[in-house]
Protein backbone atom coordinates (compact mmCIF):
# COMPACT_ATOMS: atom_id res chain seq x y z
CA UNK A 1 0.00 0.00 0.00
CA UNK A 2 1.25 3.47 -0.85
CA UNK A 3 2.13 5.75 2.01
CA UNK A 4 -0.35 8.47 1.13
CA UNK A 5 -0.29 10.43 4.39
CA UNK A 6 2.88 11.59 6.10
CA UNK A 7 2.46 12.07 9.83
CA UNK A 8 4.55 13.58 12.56
CA UNK A 9 4.58 11.99 15.97
CA UNK A 10 2.76 14.05 18.62
CA UNK A 11 6.11 14.98 20.20
CA UNK A 12 7.35 16.30 16.85
CA UNK A 13 4.86 19.19 16.85
CA UNK A 14 6.76 22.51 16.43
CA UNK A 15 7.56 24.19 19.76
CA UNK A 16 8.08 27.65 18.30
CA UNK A 17 6.39 29.83 15.71
CA UNK A 18 8.46 31.49 13.02
CA UNK A 19 8.20 35.28 12.96
CA UNK A 20 8.94 36.64 9.50
CA UNK A 21 9.28 40.17 10.87
CA UNK A 22 12.76 39.12 12.04
CA UNK A 23 13.82 38.62 8.45
CA UNK A 24 12.04 41.36 6.51
CA UNK A 25 11.66 45.10 6.67
CA UNK A 26 8.15 46.44 6.53
CA UNK A 27 6.49 49.82 6.16
CA UNK A 28 4.33 50.55 9.21
CA UNK A 29 0.60 51.41 9.00
CA UNK A 30 0.13 55.17 9.29
CA UNK A 31 -2.47 56.94 11.42
CA UNK A 32 -4.50 59.99 10.37
CA UNK A 33 -1.62 62.19 11.55
CA UNK A 34 0.74 60.46 9.15
CA UNK A 35 2.59 58.78 12.02
CA UNK A 36 2.83 55.02 12.58
CA UNK A 37 0.02 53.54 14.69
CA UNK A 38 1.38 52.87 18.19
CA UNK A 39 0.81 49.79 20.38
CA UNK A 40 -1.03 52.03 22.88
CA UNK A 41 -3.69 52.76 20.30
CA UNK A 42 -4.40 49.03 20.07
CA UNK A 43 -4.45 48.39 23.84
CA UNK A 44 -8.21 48.86 24.35
CA UNK A 45 -8.85 46.29 21.62
CA UNK A 46 -6.24 43.55 22.08
CA UNK A 47 -4.42 42.23 25.15
CA UNK A 48 -0.89 43.60 25.50
CA UNK A 49 0.76 40.17 25.17
CA UNK A 50 -0.72 39.83 21.66
CA UNK A 51 0.19 43.42 20.81
CA UNK A 52 3.77 42.58 21.80
CA UNK A 53 3.65 39.67 19.37
CA UNK A 54 2.19 41.97 16.73
CA UNK A 55 5.28 44.19 16.81
CA UNK A 56 7.90 41.62 17.83
CA UNK A 57 10.94 41.07 15.65
CA UNK A 58 12.13 37.96 17.52
CA UNK A 59 12.65 35.24 14.92
CA UNK A 60 11.35 32.34 17.02
CA UNK A 61 8.56 32.65 19.56
CA UNK A 62 7.86 29.81 21.97
CA UNK A 63 4.45 28.17 21.73
CA UNK A 64 3.15 27.87 25.30
CA UNK A 65 2.47 24.33 26.53
CA UNK A 66 -1.16 25.28 27.19
CA UNK A 67 -1.52 26.19 23.51
CA UNK A 68 0.24 23.04 22.31
CA UNK A 69 -2.06 20.99 24.48
CA UNK A 70 -5.14 22.29 22.64
CA UNK A 71 -3.51 22.30 19.19
CA UNK A 72 -2.63 18.64 19.76
CA UNK A 73 -6.33 17.80 19.43
CA UNK A 74 -5.74 17.83 15.65
CA UNK A 75 -2.06 18.73 15.17
CA UNK A 76 0.27 17.73 13.68
CA UNK A 77 -2.02 17.72 10.66
CA UNK A 78 -1.27 15.22 7.89
CA UNK A 79 0.77 16.03 4.83
CA UNK A 80 -0.86 14.17 1.96
CA UNK A 81 0.61 13.02 -1.34
CA UNK A 82 -2.07 13.60 -3.99
CA UNK A 83 -1.31 10.46 -5.99
CA UNK A 84 -4.69 10.31 -7.71
CA UNK A 85 -4.50 13.91 -8.84
CA UNK A 86 -0.97 13.35 -10.17
CA UNK A 87 -2.21 10.34 -12.12
CA UNK A 88 -5.21 12.09 -13.64
CA UNK A 89 -3.00 15.02 -14.69
CA UNK A 90 -0.31 12.72 -16.05
CA UNK A 91 2.29 14.91 -14.43
CA UNK A 92 5.79 13.93 -13.34
CA UNK A 93 5.37 16.42 -10.48
CA UNK A 94 4.90 15.22 -6.92
CA UNK A 95 1.93 17.04 -5.42
CA UNK A 96 1.63 17.35 -1.65
CA UNK A 97 -0.98 19.18 0.40
CA UNK A 98 -1.12 20.12 4.03
CA UNK A 99 -4.55 19.06 5.19
CA UNK A 100 -5.83 21.78 7.52
CA UNK A 101 -9.43 20.70 7.00
CA UNK A 102 -9.08 18.17 9.81
CA UNK A 103 -9.40 20.70 12.64
CA UNK A 104 -12.59 20.58 14.74
CA UNK A 105 -14.13 23.62 12.98
CA UNK A 106 -12.85 22.37 9.60
CA UNK A 107 -10.26 24.98 8.64
CA UNK A 108 -6.86 26.49 9.48
CA UNK A 109 -8.54 29.28 11.48
CA UNK A 110 -8.22 27.68 14.93
CA UNK A 111 -4.41 27.73 14.53
CA UNK A 112 -4.64 31.37 15.59
CA UNK A 113 -7.95 31.28 17.48
CA UNK A 114 -6.41 28.94 20.06
CA UNK A 115 -3.33 31.03 20.91
CA UNK A 116 -5.41 34.21 20.81
CA UNK A 117 -7.84 32.77 23.35
CA UNK A 118 -4.94 31.55 25.48
CA UNK A 119 -3.11 34.91 25.51
CA UNK A 120 -6.34 36.72 26.34
CA UNK A 121 -6.89 34.38 29.26
CA UNK A 122 -3.28 34.81 30.41
CA UNK A 123 -3.84 38.59 30.36
CA UNK A 124 -6.89 38.25 32.59
CA UNK A 125 -9.52 38.67 29.90
CA UNK A 126 -12.85 36.97 30.60
CA UNK A 127 -14.71 37.63 27.38
CA UNK A 128 -13.76 37.87 23.70
CA UNK A 129 -15.84 39.46 20.98
CA UNK A 130 -15.56 39.05 17.25
CA UNK A 131 -17.53 39.33 14.04
CA UNK A 132 -18.12 36.60 11.52
CA UNK A 133 -19.58 36.36 8.06
CA UNK A 134 -20.85 32.86 7.48
CA UNK A 135 -19.29 31.62 10.70
CA UNK A 136 -15.96 30.01 9.81
CA UNK A 137 -13.94 32.36 12.01
CA UNK A 138 -16.70 32.60 14.60
CA UNK A 139 -16.79 28.85 15.04
CA UNK A 140 -12.99 28.66 15.27
CA UNK A 141 -12.94 31.27 18.03
CA UNK A 142 -15.91 29.64 19.77
CA UNK A 143 -14.01 26.35 19.83
CA UNK A 144 -10.86 28.04 21.17
CA UNK A 145 -12.65 30.03 23.88
CA UNK A 146 -14.46 26.90 24.99
CA UNK A 147 -11.13 25.15 25.51
CA UNK A 148 -9.97 27.87 27.91
CA UNK A 149 -13.28 28.66 29.58
CA UNK A 150 -13.58 32.16 28.15
CA UNK A 151 -16.91 33.72 27.24
CA UNK A 152 -17.22 34.28 23.49
CA UNK A 153 -19.63 36.65 21.82
CA UNK A 154 -19.89 36.49 18.04
CA UNK A 155 -21.68 39.12 15.98
CA UNK A 156 -22.81 37.29 12.87
CA UNK A 157 -24.06 39.26 9.88
CA UNK A 158 -27.84 38.86 9.89
CA UNK A 159 -28.16 37.55 6.34
CA UNK A 160 -25.74 34.71 7.13
CA UNK A 161 -27.25 34.15 10.58
CA UNK A 162 -30.56 33.43 8.90
CA UNK A 163 -29.02 31.32 6.12
CA UNK A 164 -26.38 29.30 7.95
CA UNK A 165 -27.97 27.46 10.84
CA UNK A 166 -25.18 24.90 11.16
CA UNK A 167 -22.41 27.36 11.88
CA UNK A 168 -24.35 29.06 14.65
CA UNK A 169 -25.26 25.67 16.07
CA UNK A 170 -21.58 24.79 15.98
CA UNK A 171 -20.79 27.96 17.92
CA UNK A 172 -23.57 27.29 20.43
CA UNK A 173 -22.30 23.74 20.89
CA UNK A 174 -18.96 25.24 21.88
CA UNK A 175 -20.79 27.49 24.34
CA UNK A 176 -20.40 30.72 22.39
CA UNK A 177 -23.13 33.30 22.16
CA UNK A 178 -23.79 34.11 18.52
CA UNK A 179 -26.08 37.08 17.93
CA UNK A 180 -27.34 38.44 14.63
CA UNK A 181 -25.87 41.78 13.63
CA UNK A 182 -27.13 44.50 13.76
CA UNK A 183 -28.17 43.88 17.36
CA UNK A 184 -29.57 46.07 20.08
CA UNK A 185 -26.47 45.49 22.19
CA UNK A 186 -24.35 48.28 20.73
CA UNK A 187 -24.78 51.83 19.52
CA UNK A 188 -23.52 50.81 16.08
CA UNK A 189 -26.18 48.11 15.92
CA UNK A 190 -28.98 50.29 17.25
CA UNK A 191 -28.12 53.03 14.75
CA UNK A 192 -28.29 50.56 11.89
CA UNK A 193 -31.60 49.12 13.08
CA UNK A 194 -33.07 52.57 13.52
CA UNK A 195 -32.20 53.36 9.93
CA UNK A 196 -33.67 50.08 8.66
CA UNK A 197 -35.26 47.59 11.08
CA UNK A 198 -35.19 44.90 8.39
CA UNK A 199 -31.56 45.36 7.42
CA UNK A 200 -29.72 42.13 6.51
CA UNK A 201 -26.61 43.59 8.14
CA UNK A 202 -23.09 44.01 6.77
CA UNK A 203 -19.64 42.91 7.79
CA UNK A 204 -18.79 46.55 8.49
CA UNK A 205 -21.58 46.87 11.04
CA UNK A 206 -20.67 43.52 12.63
CA UNK A 207 -17.02 44.61 13.04
CA UNK A 208 -18.15 47.88 14.60
CA UNK A 209 -20.40 46.00 17.01
CA UNK A 210 -17.70 43.54 18.04
CA UNK A 211 -15.10 46.24 18.67
CA UNK A 212 -17.60 48.47 20.47
CA UNK A 213 -18.69 45.57 22.70
CA UNK A 214 -15.06 45.06 23.71
CA UNK A 215 -14.09 48.69 24.20
CA UNK A 216 -17.29 49.64 26.03
CA UNK A 217 -16.79 47.08 28.80
CA UNK A 218 -15.73 49.26 31.75
CA UNK A 219 -14.37 46.27 33.65
CA UNK A 220 -11.53 46.06 31.12
CA UNK A 221 -12.03 42.31 30.93
CA UNK A 222 -13.26 42.13 27.34
CA UNK A 223 -11.16 42.23 24.20
CA UNK A 224 -11.72 41.82 20.47
CA UNK A 225 -10.21 39.14 18.25
CA UNK A 226 -9.44 39.13 14.51
CA UNK A 227 -8.68 36.03 12.47
CA UNK A 228 -6.74 37.45 9.53
CA UNK A 229 -4.35 40.13 8.23
CA UNK A 230 -2.54 40.96 11.51
CA UNK A 231 1.10 39.99 12.06
CA UNK A 232 0.39 37.82 15.09
CA UNK A 233 -2.24 35.90 13.10
CA UNK A 234 0.35 35.13 10.42
CA UNK A 235 2.79 34.12 13.16
CA UNK A 236 0.42 31.59 14.71
CA UNK A 237 -0.35 30.09 11.30
CA UNK A 238 3.31 29.26 10.64
CA UNK A 239 2.74 25.98 12.44
CA UNK A 240 1.39 24.79 9.07
CA UNK A 241 4.61 25.38 7.14
CA UNK A 242 6.86 24.31 10.00
CA UNK A 243 5.11 20.96 10.21
CA UNK A 244 5.14 20.58 6.42
CA UNK A 245 8.91 21.09 6.32
CA UNK A 246 9.46 18.34 8.87
CA UNK A 247 7.08 16.02 7.04
CA UNK A 248 8.77 16.56 3.69
CA UNK A 249 12.13 15.90 5.30
CA UNK A 250 10.82 12.49 6.37
CA UNK A 251 10.29 11.53 2.72
CA UNK A 252 13.41 13.29 1.47
CA UNK A 253 11.59 16.01 -0.46
CA UNK A 254 11.66 19.79 -0.54
CA UNK A 255 9.18 21.90 -2.52
CA UNK A 256 10.09 23.63 -5.75
CA UNK A 257 6.74 25.41 -5.64
CA UNK A 258 4.64 26.52 -2.64
CA UNK A 259 1.05 27.62 -3.26
CA UNK A 260 -1.69 29.06 -1.06
CA UNK A 261 -4.83 31.09 -1.56
CA UNK A 262 -4.05 34.71 -0.68
CA UNK A 263 -7.43 35.94 0.68
CA UNK A 264 -6.50 37.97 3.77
CA UNK A 265 -3.17 36.17 3.75
CA UNK A 266 -3.24 33.87 6.75
CA UNK A 267 -3.49 30.41 5.23
CA UNK A 268 -1.00 31.31 2.54
CA UNK A 269 1.41 32.92 5.02
CA UNK A 270 1.08 29.99 7.40
CA UNK A 271 2.38 27.57 4.80
CA UNK A 272 4.73 29.91 2.96
CA UNK A 273 6.59 31.92 5.60
CA UNK A 274 8.78 29.09 6.94
CA UNK A 275 9.86 28.37 3.34
CA UNK A 276 10.32 32.08 2.70
CA UNK A 277 12.99 32.09 5.35
CA UNK A 278 14.87 29.51 3.26
CA UNK A 279 14.37 31.62 0.14
CA UNK A 280 15.72 34.68 1.92
CA UNK A 281 18.75 32.54 2.74
CA UNK A 282 19.29 31.68 -0.90
CA UNK A 283 17.18 28.58 -1.60
CA UNK A 284 15.55 28.42 -5.04
CA UNK A 285 11.81 28.09 -4.56
CA UNK A 286 8.73 29.57 -6.24
CA UNK A 287 6.28 30.89 -3.65
CA UNK A 288 2.94 31.70 -5.25
CA UNK A 289 0.00 33.40 -3.52
CA UNK A 290 -3.09 32.97 -5.65
CA UNK A 291 -6.20 35.12 -5.73
CA UNK A 292 -9.42 35.32 -7.72
CA UNK A 293 -8.86 36.89 -11.14
CA UNK A 294 -11.70 39.26 -10.38
CA UNK A 295 -9.56 41.26 -7.97
CA UNK A 296 -5.92 40.94 -8.96
CA UNK A 297 -4.59 43.36 -6.37
CA UNK A 298 -1.21 41.82 -6.00
CA UNK A 299 -0.74 40.85 -9.58
CA UNK A 300 -1.76 44.14 -11.15
CA UNK A 301 -1.62 47.04 -8.73
CA UNK A 302 1.30 49.32 -7.81
CA UNK A 303 2.69 49.32 -4.24
CA UNK A 304 2.18 52.78 -2.76
CA UNK A 305 1.14 54.66 0.32
CA UNK A 306 -2.51 55.42 -0.25
CA UNK A 307 -5.56 56.69 1.57
CA UNK A 308 -8.46 54.33 2.03
CA UNK A 309 -10.93 56.80 0.57
CA UNK A 310 -11.33 59.41 -2.12
CA UNK A 311 -11.79 62.16 0.45
CA UNK A 312 -8.35 61.24 1.83
CA UNK A 313 -9.61 61.22 5.41
CA UNK A 314 -8.39 57.73 6.27
CA UNK A 315 -4.83 56.82 7.23
CA UNK A 316 -2.23 56.26 4.55
CA UNK A 317 -1.01 52.70 4.37
CA UNK A 318 1.50 50.86 2.29
CA UNK A 319 -0.72 48.85 -0.04
CA UNK A 320 -1.30 47.63 -3.53
CA UNK A 321 -3.72 50.02 -5.15
CA UNK A 322 -4.98 51.19 -8.49
CA UNK A 323 -5.67 54.76 -7.55
CA UNK A 324 -8.61 56.89 -6.55
CA UNK A 325 -9.37 58.20 -9.97
CA UNK A 326 -9.41 54.83 -11.58
CA UNK A 327 -12.56 54.22 -13.58
CA UNK A 328 -12.89 50.63 -14.64
CA UNK A 329 -13.44 49.91 -18.29
CA UNK A 330 -16.74 48.29 -19.19
CA UNK A 331 -17.05 44.63 -18.42
CA UNK A 332 -13.49 44.18 -17.17
CA UNK A 333 -13.97 46.47 -14.23
CA UNK A 334 -14.39 43.86 -11.57
CA UNK A 335 -10.88 42.58 -11.90
CA UNK A 336 -9.17 45.78 -11.04
CA UNK A 337 -9.95 46.56 -7.46
CA UNK A 338 -7.79 46.57 -4.38
CA UNK A 339 -8.77 44.34 -1.47
CA UNK A 340 -7.29 43.89 1.97
CA UNK A 341 -4.19 41.79 2.32
CA UNK A 342 -1.78 41.11 5.17
CA UNK A 343 0.94 43.79 5.00
CA UNK A 344 3.66 41.14 5.37
CA UNK A 345 2.41 39.30 2.28
CA UNK A 346 2.15 42.57 0.32
CA UNK A 347 5.69 43.42 1.32
CA UNK A 348 7.09 40.11 0.14
CA UNK A 349 5.30 40.39 -3.19
CA UNK A 350 6.79 43.84 -3.59
CA UNK A 351 10.26 42.45 -2.89
CA UNK A 352 9.82 39.75 -5.49
CA UNK A 353 10.07 36.93 -2.97
CA UNK A 354 6.49 35.96 -3.79
CA UNK A 355 5.03 35.93 -7.27
CA UNK A 356 1.28 36.52 -7.12
CA UNK A 357 -1.01 34.66 -9.51
CA UNK A 358 -4.71 34.73 -10.19
CA UNK A 359 -7.34 32.26 -11.36
CA UNK A 360 -10.92 32.69 -12.51
CA UNK A 361 -13.85 31.54 -10.40
CA UNK A 362 -14.76 28.88 -12.93
CA UNK A 363 -11.21 27.50 -13.05
CA UNK A 364 -11.21 27.39 -9.27
CA UNK A 365 -14.48 25.46 -9.01
CA UNK A 366 -13.49 23.17 -11.86
CA UNK A 367 -10.32 22.35 -9.93
CA UNK A 368 -12.26 21.90 -6.70
CA UNK A 369 -14.53 19.34 -8.29
CA UNK A 370 -11.69 17.47 -9.99
CA UNK A 371 -9.74 17.23 -6.74
CA UNK A 372 -12.82 16.29 -4.70
CA UNK A 373 -13.28 13.42 -7.16
CA UNK A 374 -9.64 12.33 -7.07
CA UNK A 375 -8.55 13.02 -3.47
CA UNK A 376 -11.96 12.66 -1.86
CA UNK A 377 -12.18 15.82 0.25
CA UNK A 378 -14.58 18.57 -0.80
CA UNK A 379 -12.46 21.71 -0.57
CA UNK A 380 -13.56 25.04 0.89
CA UNK A 381 -14.17 27.55 -1.90
CA UNK A 382 -11.04 29.49 -0.89
CA UNK A 383 -8.95 26.34 -1.21
CA UNK A 384 -10.10 25.84 -4.80
CA UNK A 385 -8.01 28.81 -5.90
CA UNK A 386 -4.87 27.08 -4.65
CA UNK A 387 -6.01 23.88 -6.32
CA UNK A 388 -6.47 25.59 -9.70
CA UNK A 389 -2.94 26.98 -9.61
CA UNK A 390 -1.54 23.67 -8.39
CA UNK A 391 -3.10 21.96 -11.39
CA UNK A 392 -1.69 24.62 -13.73
CA UNK A 393 1.79 24.20 -12.24
CA UNK A 394 1.55 20.41 -12.46
CA UNK A 395 0.54 20.67 -16.11
CA UNK A 396 3.44 23.03 -16.73
CA UNK A 397 5.79 20.50 -15.12
CA UNK A 398 4.41 17.86 -17.49
CA UNK A 399 5.01 20.07 -20.52
CA UNK A 400 8.52 20.85 -19.34
CA UNK A 401 9.16 17.24 -18.33
CA UNK A 402 10.28 18.34 -14.87
CA UNK A 403 9.83 16.27 -11.71
CA UNK A 404 8.90 19.21 -9.54
CA UNK A 405 7.67 18.99 -5.97
CA UNK A 406 4.55 21.12 -5.51
CA UNK A 407 3.16 21.88 -2.07
CA UNK A 408 -0.15 23.61 -1.40
CA UNK A 409 -2.31 24.37 1.59
CA UNK A 410 -5.69 22.66 1.83
CA UNK A 411 -7.02 25.34 4.13
CA UNK A 412 -10.45 23.92 4.88
CA UNK A 413 -13.26 21.64 3.81
CA UNK A 414 -16.33 22.85 1.98
CA UNK A 415 -19.03 20.76 3.57
CA UNK A 416 -20.85 23.85 4.82
CA UNK A 417 -20.33 25.67 1.52
CA UNK A 418 -22.12 23.38 -0.88
CA UNK A 419 -24.31 26.19 -2.14
CA UNK A 420 -21.27 27.66 -3.83
CA UNK A 421 -20.67 24.41 -5.70
CA UNK A 422 -24.32 24.33 -6.65
CA UNK A 423 -23.96 27.75 -8.29
CA UNK A 424 -20.99 26.51 -10.33
CA UNK A 425 -22.63 23.23 -11.28
CA UNK A 426 -25.71 25.17 -12.44
CA UNK A 427 -23.46 26.89 -14.99
CA UNK A 428 -23.69 30.37 -13.54
CA UNK A 429 -19.99 31.17 -13.81
CA UNK A 430 -18.18 32.00 -17.05
CA UNK A 431 -14.60 32.84 -17.95
CA UNK A 432 -13.63 36.38 -18.87
CA UNK A 433 -9.99 37.35 -19.24
CA UNK A 434 -8.61 40.73 -18.19
CA UNK A 435 -6.71 42.84 -20.66
CA UNK A 436 -3.44 44.38 -19.42
CA UNK A 437 -4.26 47.53 -21.41
CA UNK A 438 -7.23 48.10 -19.13
CA UNK A 439 -4.94 48.31 -16.13
CA UNK A 440 -2.61 50.93 -14.72
CA UNK A 441 -4.41 53.92 -16.26
CA UNK A 442 -4.63 55.82 -13.02
CA UNK A 443 -1.21 55.35 -11.48
CA UNK A 444 -0.35 59.00 -12.09
CA UNK A 445 -2.70 59.86 -9.23
CA UNK A 446 0.11 58.86 -6.87
CA UNK A 447 2.60 61.37 -8.21
CA UNK A 448 2.32 63.58 -5.12
CA UNK A 449 1.96 60.81 -2.55
CA UNK A 450 4.74 59.57 -0.27
CA UNK A 451 6.04 56.29 -1.61
CA UNK A 452 6.69 53.37 0.71
CA UNK A 453 10.29 52.30 0.53
CA UNK A 454 10.81 49.28 -1.67
CA UNK A 455 12.56 47.59 1.20
CA UNK A 456 14.81 44.62 0.55
CA UNK A 457 15.14 42.03 3.24
CA UNK A 458 18.05 40.29 1.54
CA UNK B 1 -33.27 50.11 -9.89
CA UNK B 2 -34.75 46.69 -9.95
CA UNK B 3 -34.52 43.79 -12.34
CA UNK B 4 -35.68 40.65 -10.55
CA UNK B 5 -33.78 38.43 -12.99
CA UNK B 6 -30.55 40.08 -11.97
CA UNK B 7 -31.34 41.02 -8.39
CA UNK B 8 -32.14 37.45 -7.40
CA UNK B 9 -29.02 35.88 -8.90
CA UNK B 10 -26.89 34.28 -6.21
CA UNK B 11 -23.15 33.95 -5.75
CA UNK B 12 -20.87 33.02 -2.89
CA UNK B 13 -19.75 36.17 -1.12
CA UNK B 14 -16.00 35.95 -0.37
CA UNK B 15 -16.37 38.34 2.58
CA UNK B 16 -19.32 36.63 4.23
CA UNK B 17 -18.55 33.13 3.00
CA UNK B 18 -22.11 32.31 2.08
CA UNK B 19 -24.43 32.47 -0.92
CA UNK B 20 -26.03 35.87 -1.22
CA UNK B 21 -28.31 37.47 -3.80
CA UNK B 22 -27.05 40.30 -6.02
CA UNK B 23 -29.60 42.63 -4.41
CA UNK B 24 -27.69 42.30 -1.13
CA UNK B 25 -24.49 43.44 -2.85
CA UNK B 26 -26.35 46.53 -4.00
CA UNK B 27 -27.02 47.69 -0.44
CA UNK B 28 -24.20 46.32 1.69
CA UNK B 29 -21.52 48.95 1.18
CA UNK B 30 -20.75 52.04 3.19
CA UNK B 31 -23.58 54.52 3.39
CA UNK B 32 -25.93 53.96 0.51
CA UNK B 33 -23.31 52.43 -1.74
CA UNK B 34 -23.14 48.88 -3.06
CA UNK B 35 -20.49 46.57 -1.60
CA UNK B 36 -17.00 47.68 -2.61
CA UNK B 37 -16.38 44.23 -4.10
CA UNK B 38 -19.55 44.08 -6.17
CA UNK B 39 -17.70 44.31 -9.47
CA UNK B 40 -14.91 42.00 -8.35
CA UNK B 41 -17.40 39.27 -7.63
CA UNK B 42 -19.89 39.65 -10.44
CA UNK B 43 -17.78 40.56 -13.47
CA UNK B 44 -17.51 36.91 -14.44
CA UNK B 45 -21.28 36.48 -14.35
CA UNK B 46 -22.65 39.45 -16.26
CA UNK B 47 -21.81 43.02 -17.27
CA UNK B 48 -22.18 44.38 -13.77
CA UNK B 49 -20.34 47.58 -14.66
CA UNK B 50 -22.89 48.52 -17.32
CA UNK B 51 -25.71 47.59 -14.97
CA UNK B 52 -24.39 49.84 -12.20
CA UNK B 53 -23.63 52.69 -14.58
CA UNK B 54 -27.19 52.55 -15.80
CA UNK B 55 -28.84 52.20 -12.42
CA UNK B 56 -26.75 54.17 -9.95
CA UNK B 57 -26.66 57.96 -9.74
CA UNK B 58 -23.44 59.16 -11.40
CA UNK B 59 -22.02 60.39 -8.11
CA UNK B 60 -22.65 57.07 -6.38
CA UNK B 61 -21.15 55.17 -9.30
CA UNK B 62 -18.02 57.28 -9.27
CA UNK B 63 -17.74 56.94 -5.51
CA UNK B 64 -18.02 53.17 -5.81
CA UNK B 65 -15.43 52.67 -8.53
CA UNK B 66 -12.92 55.01 -6.95
CA UNK B 67 -13.33 53.91 -3.32
CA UNK B 68 -10.58 51.95 -1.61
CA UNK B 69 -11.09 49.74 1.45
CA UNK B 70 -9.18 50.71 4.55
CA UNK B 71 -6.45 48.79 6.29
CA UNK B 72 -7.76 46.54 9.04
CA UNK B 73 -5.48 47.96 11.73
CA UNK B 74 -6.38 51.55 10.91
CA UNK B 75 -10.07 50.64 10.76
CA UNK B 76 -9.93 48.90 14.13
CA UNK B 77 -8.22 51.87 15.78
CA UNK B 78 -10.75 54.24 14.25
CA UNK B 79 -13.77 52.19 15.39
CA UNK B 80 -12.30 51.76 18.88
CA UNK B 81 -11.73 55.50 19.26
CA UNK B 82 -15.25 56.23 18.07
CA UNK B 83 -16.67 53.67 20.51
CA UNK B 84 -14.71 55.17 23.41
CA UNK B 85 -16.13 58.57 22.57
CA UNK B 86 -19.67 57.17 22.62
CA UNK B 87 -19.31 55.44 26.00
Amino acid sequence: MRNRQIFLKPEEIPRQWYNILADIKINPPLGPDGKPISPDQLAPVFPMNLIEQEVSTERWIDIPDEVLDVLSIWHPTPLVRAYNLEKVLGTPAKIYFKNESVSPPGSHKPNTAVPQAYYNKAFGIKKITTETGAGQWGSALAFACCQYGIECRVFMVRISFDQKPYRKTMMATWDANCVPSPSNETKAGRDALEQNPDTPGTLGIAISEAIEAAVADDSGQTRYSLGSVLNHVMLHQTIIGLEAKKQLEKVGDYPDVVIGCAGGGSNFAGLAFPFTQDKINGRQIDILPVEPAGCPTLTQAPFVYDHGDTAKYTPMLPMYSLGHTFVPPPFHSGGLRYHGMAPTVSQLVDEGLFEARSVTQSDAYRAGILVARTEGIIPAPETTHALALTIAEAQKAREEGKEKVILFNWSGHGQLDLGAYEAYLAGNIKDIELSPEDLHGSEKVYADYPKPQHLKSR
Amino acid sequence: MSDPNIDNMELRCPRLGSLIPFRYCLISGEGDLPCMKIMDCWWEIFDVDAYLKENLPAEAYNKLVTAQPRSKVATIVEIAEEAKKNK
